[in-house]
């Protein structure tokens, strides 16, 4: 019976030390994680908050400079209206183009997303466009 | 030629549905003429499947545009082998593909047991044709690979360019073998609770299948780091995306199945410790299989909804529920027949070993499902990136790695101070040695010093286990040292392989604990005939160039390449234009060596000025990872090879449950 206990504590410890681990991984790592039309819908109260937003590149609204590799577009809903401008400096994801999925990762300040992180959703891997005839 | 394809998808499913009924009541009833009905009806499922397979590829091949499938997912210009790959490389064929592994293994399983396990295979095939109703059933009723354009195509869609890449070639395959691999054990624990044979000959039976899938899980995942690193152009070959996730939990619970097992059959515990991780396995298996195909979890993979979701959750609410049915059903003979002495033992080990690789499953779970439940319990998305797993992984990781160096060695049942002495004594020096020095080397790097020092730990202990073994050959018989390391393998192959294996891992540990601390990054944008310098190398921008062919434009660039003031090489990092899906994607420059890898991206051309921004990584030791994953699969052929002591203790253990259980089952 003791052994067992024995046991019994020792694997409870494991267990603890992993939940733990979690607790506290997703306490310090944990970001929210917004559709524009959520994060639009939050407005100022999301004000210098990390966050990640989803959206579309709005049409005609990136101003790209290659030789500083500044960006700024605007994150766009998908319906393409409205949306938020973003701001962006390093070398463009090989997807970037208007009317493409992204996903910004950054704070939000002054009106502005400060993107550090810009991804760009692959085209599905499981399911392709129906070409054209 | 396409209908054939359609009516053998239909045929198929049909014969699955009569080989598990028959299955049932054979098993149920004790009739061996069902029973044999059923195992030719299976053969007769794999064969239809395979004839489904051929068509999909005939129509590939032939370029039929006809084909909704084969103008989405190939073009006129795609080469042969991508061609082929094509195959999986959407849903619907993807599906069909499992279903072809999957029925090809069930033939494989029906043809080694027919004169052997009669009272487990009927739950066997039961189990198996089950599995197979549910991804024909996808297939003729869902998602269907042979359906037609209302108008014919003039050309394909191509293939995703970045699937287009040597090491997707083979990643996919393999991990769907480890995959599927995983439904041969779960078939025959299935049947074993079924069938009340709960002893260790269903254990025994499928040790090698395990191993299989298990080797195949390892290598796909490896691949898939591969084809990371070389197609992605961050630097990284894993970054915790829920699509990695899907593929690395079954691996955690199936390794620590392999290690749990050993217990059951050398002390006749953990049975329903087995059990319960064989099940979840699989259960991670078809989870992994939904996770990538539903859109529940936003992956940067974003793979799009499907329609699909609802069935696996449904499939995999059944599995779960069945499993636990015939868990609770069975839980008397369940029951460990022995206890654990001590802590300080083989048994203490390997389960925690166990519980730590549990532990690694479940917080890759957790933070893979955290924003679906977050939103449901809170109604806020949140989150969990990289940082999360790599905090709660890492520390786990190196847990499971100081196991790694002890779970081997201690003793059975209670170690003593001697055996303690005798085999730690050496290897916690050398690993005290290798942190100090480290440290005295002026690297901080808490993980990496952790992780070198525990390495040096269990090679110790792995190169102790070969010289002794070595040794003691070398005196008792008289051999010479190379017959005498030959001869301790070959007839001890799965203890030494399984060494050999742990070797593997160590390499890998230290791959990636060096190359995620010491990676030097650098982005630089170049004129031509500038340079820049990154770690011990220079880097000298010579200009860019324009390659074309019909399929695939490229933009190049020449870097020269110095150390320490010596030319070392010339790189050409790349930005390609694949013409028929009009998307720019990065062909990364790469000159791996022992020392480390030196990684170059080109990141951007801008046509008016002609600079050039590259973005170059330094990593260190990265190449010991592949090669770490090499060694496995070396260690892993060696335990594989069959021995007659095996075949020994498996009729054995068949004879024993003969006599056990048969009375018991009247």
């Amino acid at each position: 019976m003791t052994r067992n206990r024995r046991f019994i504590i020792g694997a409870a410890i494991i267990v603890v030390a992993v939940s733990y681990l979690v607790y506290v991984g997703i306490r310090e790592t944990s970001v929210y994680y917004f559709t524009i039309d959520e994060f639009l819908a939050q407005g100022t109260a999301l004000a210098n908050e990390d966050v990640r937003v989803a959206g579309r590149v709005g049409a005609d609204s990136v101003d790209w400079n290659p030789a500083t590799l500044d960006l700024q577009f605007r994150l766009a809903s998908f319906e393409e209206d409205g949306g938020v401008p973003v701001s962006y400096n390093g070398i463009l994801p090989d997807m970037f183009a208007e009317g493409r999925d992204v996903i910004v990762e950054g704070t939000y300040a002054g009106g502005t997303l400060q993107a550090h992180t810009l991804l760009t959703s692959c085209p599905s891997k499981y399911e392709a466009e129906v070409p054209g005839t | 030629m396409i209908d054939l394809g359609t009516l053998a998808l239909r045929l198929g499913l049909a014969t699955a549905i009569y080989a598990l009924v028959a299955a049932v009541l054979g098993g149920g009833r004790r009739r061996a003429d069902l029973v044999a009905s059923s195992r030719h009806a299976a053969y007769v499922v794999h064969g239809l499947v395979a004839v489904a397979s051929l068509v999909l590829w005939r129509a590939l091949l032939a370029r039929d545009f006809s084909l909704e499938y084969v103008a989405s997912y190939s073009s006129s210009t795609l080469s042969l082998p991508y061609t082929i790959a094509a195959f999986w490389g959407g849903q619907s064929g993807s599906l069909l593909f499992w279903a072809l592994i999957l029925t090809t293994m069930s033939s494989v399983v029906h043809l080694q047991n027919r004169e052997r396990n009669a009272a487990l295979m009927p739950y066997v095939t039961a189990t198996l044709m089950a599995l197979a109703i549910f991804f024909l059933a996808m297939l003729v009723f869902v998602t269907d690979p042979f359906t037609r354009l209302p108008v014919p195509a003039r050309e394909g869609a191509d293939l995703n360019p970045l699937l287009q890449n040597y090491w997707m070639m083979i990643h996919p395959p393999s991990l769907y073998l480890g995959f599927v691999g995983c439904s041969v054990p779960f078939a025959f624990a299935i049947a074993a609770l079924a069938s009340g044979r709960l002893g260790d000959v269903w254990i025994r039976t499928t040790r090698r299948w395990t191993l299989f899938a298990w080797a195949f899980l390892t290598l796909g995942n490896i691949l898939g780091g591969r084809w990371a690193y070389e197609e992605l152009g961050w630097g990284g070959y894993w970054a915790w995306d829920p699509v990695e996730n899907a593929a690395i939990m079954p691996w955690f619970t199936c390794t620590a199945f392999l290690h749990s097992v050993m217990i059951q059959e050398k002390k006749n515990m953990l049975k329903m410790w087995n059990m319960v991780l064989i099940l979840l396995t699989f259960c991670l298996t078809i989870f992994g299989t939904f996770l990538t195909r539903s859109g529940v979890v936003s992956s940067v993979h974003s793979f799009t909804q499907s329609g699909l979701g609802p069935f696996f959750v449904g499939f995999l609410l059944a599995v779960i529920v069945v499993s636990i049915a015939l868990i609770v059903l069975r839980r008397p003979l369940l029951r460990s027949e022995n206890d654990i002495d001590s802590f300080l033992s083989r048994e203490g080990a390997f389960l925690f070993n166990n519980l730590l690789l549990v532990g690694l499953a479940f917080a890759t779970f957790w933070g893979t499902v955290f924003p679906v439940i977050s939103e449901a319990v809170r109604g806020v998305k949140i989150t969990v990136g990289p940082p999360f797993f790599n905090k709660v992984n890492a520390p786990l990781g190196l847990a499971l790695l100081l196991m790694t160096g002890i779970g081997p060695v201690i003793a059975w049942r209670r170690a003593s101070a001697r055996n303690l002495r005798r085999s730690f004594t050496w290897p916690l020096a050398l690993g005290f040695a290798t942190g100090v020095a480290i440290f005295a080397a002026g690297w901080r790097h808490y993980y990496a010093v952790v992780c070198f020092s525990l390495a040096a730990f269990v090679l110790a202990t792995i190169f102790m286990e070969f010289y002794r073994g070595t040794r003691a050959r070398q005196s008792l018989m008289g051999e010479a040292p190379g017959a005498a390391l030959a001869n301790l393998i070959g007839r001890n192959r799965r203890r030494y392989g399984g060494y050999v294996i742990h070797l593997g891992v160590v390499m890998m540990a230290v791959g990636i604990a060096a190359s995620s601390s010491f990676r030097v990054e650098k982005q630089e944008t170049l004129a031509a005939g500038e340079a820049i310098e990154v770690g011990p190398y220079t880097l000298t921008h010579r200009g860019v160039r324009s390659t074309d062919s019909p399929h695939v434009a490229a933009l190049v660039a020449d870097v020269d390449v110095t150390r320490g003031g010596r030319a070392v090489t010339t790189l050409h990092p790349e930005k390609r234009f694949y013409k028929r899906q009009q998307q720019p994607t990065t062909e990364v420059a790469l000159r791996s060596t022992l020392r480390d890898d030196l990684y170059v991206v080109l990141g951007n051309y801008d046509a008016q000025s002609g600079l050039v921004t590259f973005l170059v990584f330094v990593s260190p030791l990265v190449a010991w990872l592949w090669i770490g994953g090499l060694v496995m699969g070396v260690g892993t052929i060696i335990v594989m090879s069959p021995t007659a002591a095996e075949q020994r203790a498996l009729a054995a253990a068949m004879a024993v449950e003969e006599r056990g259980l048969e009375p018991a089952l009247r």
